[in-house]
């Protein structure tokens, strides 16, 4: 070999090197990046950790409690995309859980049997959705359409004509302490759902690293016929991550629910856009076979800033372009810094 | 004798899979339309059939660009955002310039032939955008779809402030879309609906370009191997899809001299439904334009038959799910009994 064929040999190497270690951090500077461009947006007005800045204790704190739907369900949907399956009604699951919990609730159930009750109408709601693919074979989007439109029409049903949600009335009143569990200070001056979150969170990134359910979702969205062939129930396993999908999912509507003390059907629309982008700018793969958890979180953490601190700057009908365009970036970055690789 | 089994297919006697699903879909329509008229007072009166087809053009005319598209495996969600946008931008393209303090009344000024070619351009942009993820960058159609529908209807919400313009319209911007046939109630865009099925039929069945979809969506790596260049058909169904988004847009906009950001929403998934209803197949290069307006009917003979049985309006979501699932169920079962 060469003294030049070496050096560009070394050179190859280096571009390789550089390029892993941006696909290693460019999550992380892009959730610095944006959280400094909302906090000097500002300084004129309020300084930097000042009242009314996006570094002030109170905005972080109200970020965090705003930011638990999609801490507790992203993990989830993450191991979901990995094994190159999707759920597009996680939305819809949400708010019909939502409903469900504020129904409950509002007719005299205690806390803890509304939640589990709820937490059991998630695991069926997963597990029609992993029948309906696994199963019946079903495309993943469009089975998930179809029981998205379900679960939001159940929602609307439930709720009576002529009032927009399932809230206190002449004749009932909600009781007061449904919002402990999403707003009651407990730690830090953060409520039990955020904790519950960081719990989930924690046991996900286990459950993807450690155990099996983990290896196989990568297994079975790297090369779903190899995976069958070597053994590995990919029926069973895909319906399976299905089924913990909707478990999260209301558990995310009943956070949701417990935040605003009313059972919203429309509460959870717009959510499955929202772990797409997080999924995708944790850069797990479009097809499955790889991803990691705990990037999907910091996509879900810019997620949330983007929102939260978006609303502060400009007008609300600017919103939903401003996702859309969160949602088009992530793509391309996905594409630029995952693509890559697989071509390599 | 053997000959002759070899040859008769080429004779053109057996029924294609498509025909077979689409008198399939008939025989489900005839079923569901008498079950209607005996459950709803005054479903069979002819003018109540009429209507059944005529009041959904708009979702058969994008189930046009969106069969094609699933036949190729692919998906358009951003028909609805799309539809919003376009009837946004024609409106604001055609109110009159520096006409009024408020905002939302002053527009460009434009004739309205110019305006309503330029928002029909950008229909077709956002077909491009779609295509270009889709396409060329291979990014699951699903995911750019979703986005590029936050995008134009995000783009929608923009120019009106989240609400809708109809103020300092010309008269001509009203009446494309209130055209129609004298003493009936055809309106113009039903006729461009039935031209558009026409010509839709004739594309899939006997143009070249028609039947490649299919081989695309059958074995799109056959498809490339077998030199047909898939990228460029996939951007032309794309283009396509948008375009006649567009005209969607471009006529509601007419219809209702107004230019709302919220118009459409959930067209998408109707217009999916259709195509589904109709047999259209996602699995592999399967299904017809005839098939879909089939499911066009089936789907407005049980969502009005719902609200002539007083059901609230809630229902429709639940309806149309368990619906599209049952069409699913029973297509497969009838597809594997007439292989097996």
């Amino acid at each position: 070999m060469s003294v030049k064929e070496k050096s560009l040999r070394q050179q190859q190497d280096q571009s390789v090197a550089v390029r892993s270690i941006i696909k290693q951090f460019y999550i992380y500077v892009v959730l610095v990046l944006i959280v400094l461009a909302f906090s000097v947006v500002k300084l004129p007005q309020v300084s930097l950790f000042g009242r009314g800045s996006f570094l002030s204790l109170d905005s972080i704190i109200n970020l965090l409690r705003t930011a638990v739907p999609i801490l507790t369900l992203s993990g989830a949907f993450t191991l979901l995309m990995i094994s190159n399956n999707i759920d597009l009604s996680v939305g819809s699951a949400m708010s019909l859980s939502a409903v469900v919990f504020a129904w409950l609730i509002l007719n005299g159930f205690a806390f803890l049997p509304a939640f589990v009750l709820t937490l059991i109408l998630g695991v069926a709601m997963g597990g029609l959705n992993g029948f309906f693919v696994m199963k019946l074979r079903i495309t993943p989007v469009i089975a998930t359409l179809v029981t998205l439109n379900l679960f939001k029409g159940i929602a609307l049903l439930i709720v009576p004509d002529g009032v927009s949600a399932i809230k206190s009335s002449a004749a009932q009143a909600m009781p007061g302490w449904i919002n402990d569990y999403a707003r009651k200070e407990v730690l830090l001056g953060l409520p039990w759902a955020f904790w519950v979150a960081v719990v989930v969170i924690i046991g996900l990134i286990i459950v993807q690293r450690k155990t099996l359910l983990g290896k196989y979702a990568a297994a079975i969205g790297g090369n779903r016929t190899a995976a069958e062939l070597s053994g590995i129930n990919a029926v069973k396993y895909a319906w399976v991550l299905y089924t913990i999908v909707g478990f999260f999912a209301a558990m995310a509507g009943m956070a949701r629910a417990s935040y605003m003390s009313l059972g919203d059907p429309l509460s959870g629309d717009g959510m499955e856009l929202d772990c797409i982008i997080a999924v995708l700018l944790g850069g797990t793969a479009f097809s499955g076979g790889e991803g990691s958890v705990a990037k999907t979180i910091v996509g879900a953490l810019i997620i949330a800033c983007v929102t939260v601190g978006l609303m502060t700057v400009i007008p609300a009908y600017w919103q939903v372009v401003a996702k859309g365009s969160v949602l088009v970036a992530a793509v391309v970055l996905n594409h630029l810094l995952v693509r890559e690789k697989v071509k390599a | 004798m053997e000959t002759k089994l070899v040859q008769k297919p080429l004779i053109g006697g057996r029924l294609s899979d498509e025909s077979f699903m689409t008198l399939f879909m008939i025989g489900v329509l005839v079923i569901v339309f008498g079950i209607a008229c005996l459950a709803v007072p005054n479903f069979y009166k002819p003018q109540n059939m009429i209507n059944l087809i005529t009041n959904n053009w708009f979702i058969v005319v994008l189930g046009i660009g969106v069969t094609f598209l699933l036949i190729t495996g692919n998906f358009d969600m951003s028909v609805g955002g799309n539809i919003a946008l376009t009837g946004v931008l024609s409106v604001y393209f055609c109110q009159g310039a520096n006409v009024s303090q408020n905002v939302l009344a002053n527009g460009l000024g434009l004739p309205y032939v110019i305006a309503i070619g330029l928002a029909l351009l950008c229909a077709m942009g956002i077909g491009a955008v779609n295509a270009f993820f889709i396409a060329h960058l291979k990014v699951p159609s699903i995911i750019v779809t979703l986005g590029t529908m936050m995008l134009a209807r995000g783009a929608a919400q923009v120019i009106t402030q989240g609400a809708q313009r109809n103020t300092s319209l010309p008269d001509a911007f009203g009446v494309l879309g209130n055209l129609g046939i004298p003493g009936t109630s055809i309106k113009l865009a039903v006729l461009v609906m039935i031209a558009l099925i026409i010509a839709g039929f004739i594309f899939e069945k006997k143009t070249v370009f028609g039947r490649r979809i299919y081989l695309i969506g059958a074995n799109p790596e056959a498809a490339r191997l077998s030199g047909i260049n898939v990228e460029r058909y996939l951007t032309a169904l794309f283009i396509l899809s948008g375009l006649l988004a567009g005209i969607t847009g471009v006529l509601l906009a007419s219809e209702y001299k107004s230019g709302m950001s919220s118009r459409a929403m959930g067209y998408e998934f109707d217009a999916l439904v259709i195509s589904l209803l109709g047999g259209v197949s996602i699995a592999g290069g399967f299904g017809s334009v005839l098939g879909m307006f089939v499911g066009a009917i089936i789907l407005s003979v049980v969502t009005s038959s719902a609200t002539g049985l007083l059901l609230s309006p809630d229902w429709q979501f639940t309806l149309k799910g368990i619906v599209t699932f049952l069409a699913i169920l029973a297509q497969r079962f009838a597809l594997d009994k007439r292989k097996a």
